[in-house]
């Protein structure tokens, strides 16, 4: 997902470790190839891209793609130009980490016995994964919220036998 | 200046000489796509037709306003297409059919798309069932242009289609113009529809409404620039494209002449401003003179209209004008800051923002800056140096006089890509407005000859001149065939050295004389033009070069003069990629 490890040219006039985590969430039409352009241009810009996710907003009409980007002020706000200019792309919003509540949603499927599952669900709720699933071998575990509670459950799982994650991305709103 | 007696001659025709704006009428995808680019305003279409484009091409001869050109290859219908709107300022069109049609034309939409020109492509594609089935010529057009256009569509009926048509001109010319491009499945050509021309606003009507409110550049940011314009005592005007997209030409000048601030033009800004002009001081970068180069390394202001600060421009960002604020004037706001940090900022079009900081400025004089500046061009002296070292072979500045003075300066010139366009832009007088037409973002080497017909069709009482190397005229010497079907005067200067001339030149300086498949034979010039019906002259020495030139005005229709210059001929000074003013070479080295 990244790009960040090539040197780019041209920002030479910008401090260097300047770069911070931005929220962009861009409000796109629903049309044949609106979300590939949007993509391409992040691709294309070498966007050092650290989450990206795409749903419904509240309009019918619209795709709302949220991406989080770490780079410097100038650089990130030179990118929503550049995706304000996809002419697909009705609303661009640029928004520091601060300035967003930002979520994610993740399913930790660990293996699990007749022994310790009690304790799985008991080591998950302490950080508010919530068992959605249990077979006799495993149980899969959601959990939502912000990447330091997600980080630290996902932690408190590796007690038992981690088989599978699935991240969503983040999606964001302004605070 | 002779014409050839059947050059294209434009019908007296407008689209409501057949029909009526208001009636409804069911008529196919094909004729309601011609009926929409006559309602644009389109004369010329440069195109080559194939399977999935048919029932376009079978409407399209009964609607004789649309001059539809047969090019060679489709990448040339692209370039003249580019050509024609760089010289009208008019969109430009060209047509392909689907597969490799399409992908043909994917080279001069990324040329148009590098330098901001303004044109509509028309693809062919396969039926609507058919696609995503690896029909016959079926390619994702789509896919593969949509990071070298402004925006694409592809349609999906025939009653969305006029509306396509006028969206495509509208995003192609509003803005930062740029090239657009519709694919249309062959059934949605073949479906009739409703048409009601009335219900679709056409790009004109809708700019000129919008033109009426464009914003003027807020108060603070014109008191600002004004404030480090009055505070500079070595300004500098860097002018690029954009002032000859916005037709900002005597506002540039009107800004340069109040605040006596002196001019610069990047490559694509040649001929925004008379190179006569006392605070012309020429183009800076890679193959910038020595003066021009060194007035920006001591600037303490730049005002960038129209520009983009590109890397054959700056070479090493960081130590490119290194003591100047800039104030960057541009229509994109994706171009501020994108390079260089701007101190104002200012998001506008080129003509608005002149017309605003020109009444904000105070009047000055800087006339101590400006003869700084000449002490330094006067040191090298660059035009009196020879390029060559043989002065008996024609050599590019000769070749250069003898055409601006056989055509009183009023020539368009397209030149190519290379040693031979570094030349041209550099030692020809651009005093004739737009005047200079030339692939400088992209380089696409092939783009003179195509291009040079879209001039000279779009400005037919304009003589034309096609600039190139023994490479790049090899590259689409198949429209040839095209001028000459045409009947198109397209004069051509070939600068013949028998190398891939900027390359070589490269391997001199850098890969110690390493000359790896730069050298390349041409046919004879005198048997190929011939060949096409055209007239072909050779001239291997420098006392033939005036005459030749001359014969070449007076011979009726497109000539090919071969001119024979020195084999190792080099560009001075030349700034090495990525380097500074400091590592500029100017002689050769040994």
């Amino acid at each position: 997902m990244t790009n960040a490890a090539m040197p780019r040219a041209g920002y030479s006039d910008l401090p260097r470790g300047a770069e911070a985590v931005h929220v962009l969430i861009m409000l796109v039409e629903d049309r044949p190839g609106a979300v590939d352009r949007v993509v391409g241009v992040l691709r294309r810009k070498r966007a050092n891209t650290q989450s990206l996710s795409m749903g419904r907003g509240d309009a019918p009409d619209l795709v709302r793609i949220t991406a989080l980007v770490k780079d410097s002020n100038v650089s990130v706000d030179n990118l929503a130009e550049q995706v304000r200019k996809v002419v697909d792309v009705r609303q661009v919003t640029n928004l520091t980490v601060q300035q967003a509540v930002i979520r994610e949603l993740v399913l930790v499927k660990v293996s699990t016995t007749a022994d310790n599952v009690h304790e799985a669900i008991a080591a998950a709720d302490q950080f508010g994964g919530t068992a959605v699933a249990i077979t006799p071998d495993t149980v899969t575990f959601e959990i939502s919220g912000s990447e330091e509670k997600i980080a630290k459950c996902i932690d408190a799982l590796q007690a038992y036998d981690i088989r599978e994650v699935a991240r969503s991305g983040c999606i964001a709103t302004v605070r | 200046m002779a014409i050839a007696a059947n050059a294209v001659q434009l019908p007296d025709i407008t689209y409501q000489a057949y029909q009526n704006n208001n009636e409804i009428r069911e008529l196919t995808g094909s004729e309601i796509l011609c009926e929409a680019l006559v309602r644009e305003g389109v004369e010329l279409l440069y195109g080559y037709p194939g399977g999935t484009i048919m029932p376009f091409y079978d409407a399209l001869t009964s609607y004789p306003s649309l001059h539809h050109v047969l090019v060679r290859h489709e990448q040339a219908a692209a370039h003249a297409a580019d050509g024609y709107a760089r010289a009208t300022g008019k969109v430009g069109v060209c047509v392909a059919t689907s597969g490799p049609g399409a992908t043909n034309l994917v080279t001069g939409l990324a040329t148009a798309f590098m330098d901001s020109t303004p044109i509509v492509a028309i693809t062919g594609q396969v039926a609507r069932p058919a696609i995503g089935r690896d029909a016959f010529q079926e390619t994702d057009v789509i896919g593969m242009t949509q990071p070298i256009t402004k925006h694409n569509f592809l349609v999906r009926n025939t009653e969305e289609l006029a509306a396509v048509v006028h969206e495509a001109f509208r995003i192609a010319r509003s803005g930062r113009p740029g090239p657009v491009l519709i694919d249309v499945p062959k059934d949605v050509q073949m479906v009739k529809a409703q048409y009601r021309p009335s219900d679709y606003t056409t790009s004109e009507e809708f700019l000129q409404a919008s033109q009426a409110n464009a914003p003027r550049p807020a108060d603070h940011l014109l008191s600002q620039a004004t404030e480090l314009i009055a505070q500079s005592q070595r300004p500098l005007i860097m002018a690029g494209h954009g002032v000859i997209l916005s037709n900002a030409y005597s506002e540039l000048r009107a800004l340069a002449e109040k605040a006596s601030i002196p001019v610069i033009t990047t490559l694509l800004g040649l001929s925004a401003f008379p190179a006569s002009h006392p605070l012309f001081i020429g183009m800076p970068g890679m193959h910038g003179p020595a003066h021009t180069n060194h007035a920006i390394d001591a600037a303490d202001l730049i005002i960038g209209v129209g520009l983009r600060f590109d890397d054959r421009v700056t070479g090493d960002v960081s130590a490119f004008a290194p003591n100047a604020r800039i104030v960057h004037i541009d229509i994109d706001p994706s171009e501020m800051h994108k390079v260089k940090v701007a101190a104002v900022p200012i998001v506008s079009d080129a003509k608005v923002a002149l017309v605003a900081l020109t009444e904000a400025v105070a009047p000055a004089d800087k006339r101590a800056w400006l003869e700084e500046i000449r002490s330094w061009e006067a040191a090298a002296n660059e035009r009196g140096q020879s390029i060559q070292h043989d002065e008996a072979l024609p050599d590019p500045v000769s070749i250069l006089d003898a055409i601006y003075k056989a055509t009183n300066g009023e020539a368009i010139i397209v030149s190519d890509v290379g040693q031979h366009q570094m030349w041209t832009a550099r030692f020809y007088r651009w005093e004739r407005l737009n005047s200079h037409i030339s692939s400088g973002g992209l380089g696409t080497m092939g783009f003179s000859l195509p291009a040079a017909m879209g001039v000279k069709m779009g400005i037919p009482d304009a003589p034309v001149w096609a600039v190139a190397g023994d490479g790049c005229f090899q590259m689409n010497l198949q429209e040839l065939a095209t001028l000459q079907q045409e009947g198109v005067a397209v004069k051509v200067a070939i600068m013949n050295n028998g190398y891939l001339g900027m390359v070589r030149q490269w391997q001199q300086f850098f890969h110690s004389r390493n000359y790896s498949e730069t050298p390349i034979t041409s046919p004879d010039y005198t048997k190929l033009a011939p060949a096409y019906g055209l007239t072909g002259i050779r001239v291997t020495s420098r006392d033939e070069v005036e005459a030749a030139v001359k014969h070449a005005m007076e011979t009726e229709g497109t000539v090919i003069i071969d001119f024979a210059i020195e084999s190792e001929a080099n560009v001075f000074p030349m700034i090495p990629s990525g380097k500074t003013v400091k590592q500029m070479i100017e002689e050769q080295p040994e």
